[in-house]
């Protein structure tokens, strides 16, 4: 890497600070008119009920979980780079723990919208939290959505902790540098951080513990959201692989979505000396490996239901490659296991325009692996006589543009507010860097 | 402190050079009141002589409170559902372990944020007179106890160990 001072690195940093441009508010205008469209067709759908949906027997789960799975697997690399990595010193992930670690809060916040919308009667949510209902009754934590909810909300809590903790020395920096009412609430953010090496002992064991913890907790948050599905008898559905599975697709489709969002970024910033090629190159490597493991998978539910001789089993993975919804099966297996298999090649994983495209195409296949595992199995299960089809309706279409829009709309308002690089982690790494020298 | 008595911040480029001083200082009979600076750094944890932080032992103990809180909310809101289910007990334990995890990892970490805040003394809002505010960014900055009459003297050393001595330092820690 590049050598830099700890002064341009935080030069570099408070640049993308500076006030934004005409172009700037123009997008994040743009991303608010989807969330307005996506918070319309949301009140549109309470006035008028869940049917305005096109959710329906025997389909009865559609673009809301599907979205849901999706966001929480986005979710999901940022704290494998913020923590694992971490634990594991990987080096290359300083220049975008940050920025990944935002990425998890946001995508949670828009995962965590889901099970509200899909409620309906939005109003009754309380009967998930654990207090007693009108009939007094409580919660019952036998249920995998109970167990998803304890982790959703503890995953949410967790990373939005872990994420501020992260960011107190770089808040200090900035309330250093900065004047009038921006410097009162940086003063405030920061909690009077002042780089003492009383806060720093502190610091740094406290910050190890999290990363400590975020790891089984990150695990488990994915298992969990796999145990929906797997816990229920459903053919497709109900099999011991989808928590490894899960797990490895949450960070498949995580790791594309910072390659996603931190192409664009370095080079609006002017950042390539920070988020370096490496770094990408390092990123594209790891999708190689998670892209392997998800490929396996598929491959792996293929064998077992041939294996099992069992015959709800074997129809159902027959109907996921050749019947209704067969074209989304091959999508998802082109996007997910063949096409990241091109970063083998040294060339296209250290080519900017193919880093993008590749990170882009890995979205769009994992998306399409929770539809494929959501609607080919209940569309297609035990009594052919309640076999059906599903299409997503214009109103769920809506709420899917605001939950893409909402995400792109906070990131955006982030990276131009506060600190989207850890300086005190990239000044880390070249303090590091030196000694080995 | 008595009112003779002032602080000089001396910086430093990097934290080999601050850890040294701090020794040489601590040889030479000079009091160092505090260190600031960019990043953690092992070389100066260890000249101050730092012992590891009891951040820890609150995160331990939130762990515990948090399995046994959400173990236990698991066995009470099933004894609500006081109904047998196709021959299931009411009280099913091993899926109890799920939400007994996920409350140890939430009461851990917010002890481990309680700890930090604590022990760390934060949030502090007041400023330290002596801060200069290049140690949260490029220097490591070591304050320096110093009687008035010798802050030549002191001066003297610190630029010997290598250091930068500004001269809005040399003011306040009066006290």
């Amino acid at each position: 890497m590049e050598k830099l001072s700890f002064q341009e690195i935080d030069n570099t940093v408070a640049a993308t600070l500076e006030p934004p441009g005409r172009f700037y508010w123009g997008v994040v205008g743009l991303l608010f008119c989807g969330v307005l469209v996506g918070a319309f067709c949301w009140g549109w759908q309470i006035m008028v009920g869940i049917g305005a949906g096109g959710q329906n027997s025997p389909v009865n789960w559609g673009t809301y979980l599907i979205n849901f799975v999706f966001w929480v697997g986005i979710a999901h690399s940022g704290t494998l780079i913020s923590a694992i990595l971490y634990l594991l010193r990987a080096q290359w992930r300083n220049p975008i723990a940050r920025a990944a670690e935002t990425m998890t809060v946001f995508a949670v916040c828009t995962a965590g919208l889901f099970p509200f919308i899909h409620l309906g009667r939005v109003w009754m949510v309380y009967y998930m939290l654990p207090v007693p209902n009108q009939r007094t009754l409580w919660p019952n934590f036998q249920s995998p959505l109970m167990f998803d909810v304890v982790a959703i909300s503890t995953y949410l809590i967790v990373s939005v902790l872990f994420w501020y903790t992260g960011m107190l020395p770089d808040l200090a920096i900035i309330r250093d540098r900065a004047t009038g009412v921006r410097k009162k609430v940086f003063s405030v953010l920061s909690l009077g951080w002042t780089g003492r090496y009383e806060h720093w002992r502190h610091y740094t064991r406290g910050y190890l513990l999290f990363a400590a913890l975020a790891t089984p907790l990150v695990i488990s948050v994915h298992s969990v959201v796999s145990w929906d599905f797997a816990l229920g008898v459903i053919p497709g559905w109900h099999t011991t692989i989808f928590a490894p599975y899960f797990v490895a697709g949450a960070i498949h489709s995580g790791l594309a979505m910072v390659l996603t969002l931190m192409i664009p970024m370095r080079k609006i910033f002017r950042a390539e000396r920070i988020i370096t090629m490496h770094v990408l190159e390092s990123v594209a490597k790891t999708i190689v490996f998670t892209g392997l493991i998800v490929g396996f998978a598929y491959g792996t539910e293929y064998f077992i239901a041939w294996y099992s001789q069992n015959t709800v089993e074997m129809e159902v993975f027959s109907f996921r490659s050749t019947g209704g919804f067969a074209l989304s099966y091959w999508i998802m297996v082109v996007c997910n296991s063949l096409v990241p298999l091109l970063f083998f090649f040294k060339r296209i994983r250290t080519h900017i325009f193919w880093l993008f495209g590749i990170s882009i195409v890995v979205n769009i296949g994992m998306w399409f692996e929770r539809f494929v595992i959501i609607i080919s199995s209940v569309s297609h299960d035990f009594l052919p006589n309640a076999w059906g089809q599903y299409a997503p309706t214009a109103i769920e279409y809506g709420i899917m543009l605001g939950s893409f829009s909402l995400f792109f709309f906070l990131y955006f308002l982030f990276v131009k507010h506060l600190p989207a690089i850890s300086m005190t982690e990239m000044k880390e790494l070249q303090h590091q860097e030196t000694a080995h020298e | 402190m008595n009112s003779g008595y002032t602080q000089l911040t001396a910086l430093f480029a990097d934290d080999s050079r601050a850890a040294k001083a701090i020794l040489t200082l601590r040889d030479t009979g000079w009091s160092v009141a505090d260190v600031h600076g960019p990043i953690p750094s092992e070389a100066i944890s260890k000249a101050l002589g730092v012992k590891k932080s009891m951040v820890g032992w609150f995160t331990l103990l939130g762990g515990v409170m948090g399995f046994f809180l959400g173990y236990f909310l698991a066995v009470f809101t099933a004894t609500r559902w006081d109904l047998m289910v196709s021959g299931k007990p009411v009280l099913s334990y091993v899926p109890f372990f799920i939400v007994g995890f996920e409350f140890t990892i939430l009461f851990a970490v917010f002890g481990n944020v309680l700890g930090l805040i604590l022990l760390a003394r934060l949030p502090a809002y007041q400023d330290l007179p002596h801060r200069v505010t290049r140690c949260a960014s490029d220097r490591f900055g070591v304050v320096v106890d110093c009687d008035v009459s010798k802050q030549q003297e002191l001066q003297a050393i610190l630029t010997q160990l290598g250091a930068e001595v500004p001269e809005e330092s040399a003011t306040g820690g009066e006290s």
